[in-house]
């Protein structure tokens, strides 16, 4: 009941993406929309065909608003369906408390979480020829993850990572992400939801028109989850012209002052 | 338009039905059980992250100046809004309404933000048209 108070609260605290005021002209292709920032409205938008690159491949350009989870990963199950959490993992997840949150004091929010707050875009790396790497770069607390494209198998035994080891691949028009050495450090969500290193995530990305991003995420951790189970998050193509803002979260984080929540991630707190 | 300079927690509690996002969960720094409304003299506008800062110099009947510290969204946010560094000013008389820290007396998240001479701001409506994000599963 507490969480979902917090949740409830969470929501109402602050809007993420006011949309500017559409103007101008409805008409622009989706490359002058790509190109040029664009002016047509967001309903309009949603309305233009799934862009493409010269060779036919799905172009992913853009910025994105959401495309994971805040309060609860659990929202992005099917109707119906809930956590398959072994027990050690409902546990924790139950003792977790919301200051104790990674995300607080500026650490990173994992996938999917990471784009289910601030706009973020995916960046193919430059090449005359297929990309070989593919980014996706998160205005949330400025990082970035790095997507191998060229063909890669994963390796042997990859240092644990906050965003894991991806391997990418096309199949037909949907973007698979294979992802997996990942640490056991981040959230998925402000309710707590853990994981383990044995976390093995494969995400299908499918642009369905100019301005949808649609995501299935399939999520295999037997060392936290009974079974496999899969997520649906869509993300949406931000105003025309929003660019991604700087964001060093380190800048300036009082969290806790108000609170009187200590930092429990410092090594040698200051008094 | 209203002489509202900020509109920042629009009371819409919709989950996953609202774009929304915040560096933490309001409630763990925030009581709601202490609603704030002071005014003040803008002493600093700190356009940073994760959050935005205003600082406000509040003088109660006894003469005391206590220097509040509010914190507001992100200024990438703000910016989003229609807001800027130069929204408002050191000097300003401002009204600040939102809510006092859980511990910290003199801290609170402000909810909307309103010149005191009645001068027309920002217009911080909401400016989502046609657009709902869906987070459900399908």
């Amino acid at each position: 009941m507490r969480k979902r108070l917090v949740a409830a609260i969470a929501a109402l605290t602050l809007p993420l993406v006011a949309q500017m005021p559409a103007e101008g002209s409805a008409n622009a292709s989706p490359g002058q929309l790509r190109r040029a920032g664009g002016s047509t409205p967001l309903a309009d938008m949603a309305s233009l065909p799934t862009p493409r690159l010269p060779d036919g491949t799905v172009d992913l350009w853009g910025t994105w608003v959401r495309g994971g989870p805040v309060n609860d990963i659990a929202a992005g199950l099917k109707e119906g369906e809930e956590l398959p959490l072994l027990p050690w993992a409902k546990a924790l997840r139950d003792k977790r408390t919301d200051p104790e949150d990674p995300h607080n004091f500026c650490l990173p929010m994992g996938v999917p979480r990471q784009a289910g707050g601030f706009p973020w875009r995916f960046v193919p790396y430059p090449t005359h020829e297929a990309a070989t790497h593919l980014f996706i770069l998160w205005e949330g607390f400025r990082n970035y993850r790095q997507i191998f494209m060229d063909g890669r198998p994963h390796s042997e035994d990859p240092t644990p990572t906050w965003f894991g080891e991806s391997i990418g691949s096309w199949d037909g028009d949907t973007l698979v992400i294979d992802s997996i050495g990942f640490n056991d450090k981040f959230w998925w969500d402000r309710a707590g939801t853990p994981h383990t290193e044995q976390l093995h995530i494969v995400e299908r990305w499918t642009r369905v028109n100019f301005a949808t991003l649609e995501l299935e995420v399939t999520i295999d951790d037997p060392g936290a989850f009974s079974r496999p189970f899969t997520l649906y998050f869509t993300a949406r193509h931000s105003a025309p012209g929003d660019e991604l803002k700087e964001y060093i979260c380190e800048e300036n984080n009082q969290f806790g002052l108000a609170g009187g929540h200590p930092n429990p991630y410092r090594a040698d707190p200051v008094p | 338009m209203k002489n509202t300079l900020g509109l920042l927690g629009a009371g819409l509690v919709l989950l996953c039905a609202v774009p929304v996002v915040a560096h933490h969960s309001f409630s763990v720094e925030y009581d709601t059980e202490k609603p704030v409304k002071v005014t003040g003299s803008v002493t600093k506008l700190e356009w940073t992250n994760p959050h935005a800062r205003l600082y406000v110099d509040v003088v109660a009947e006894d003469g005391t100046t206590t220097n509040w510290n509010f914190e507001m969204a992100s200024p990438n946010i703000l910016e989003r809004n229609g807001w800027s560094r130069r929204a408002v000013m050191p000097n300003d008389e401002v009204v600040v309404e939102g809510f006092g820290g859980r511990v910290a007396a003199d801290r609170g998240i402000a909810n909307s933000v309103t010149f005191s001479d009645g001068r027309t701001g920002h217009d911080l409506r909401w400016r989502t048209p046609g657009w709902r994000p869906q987070c459900r599963g399908r």
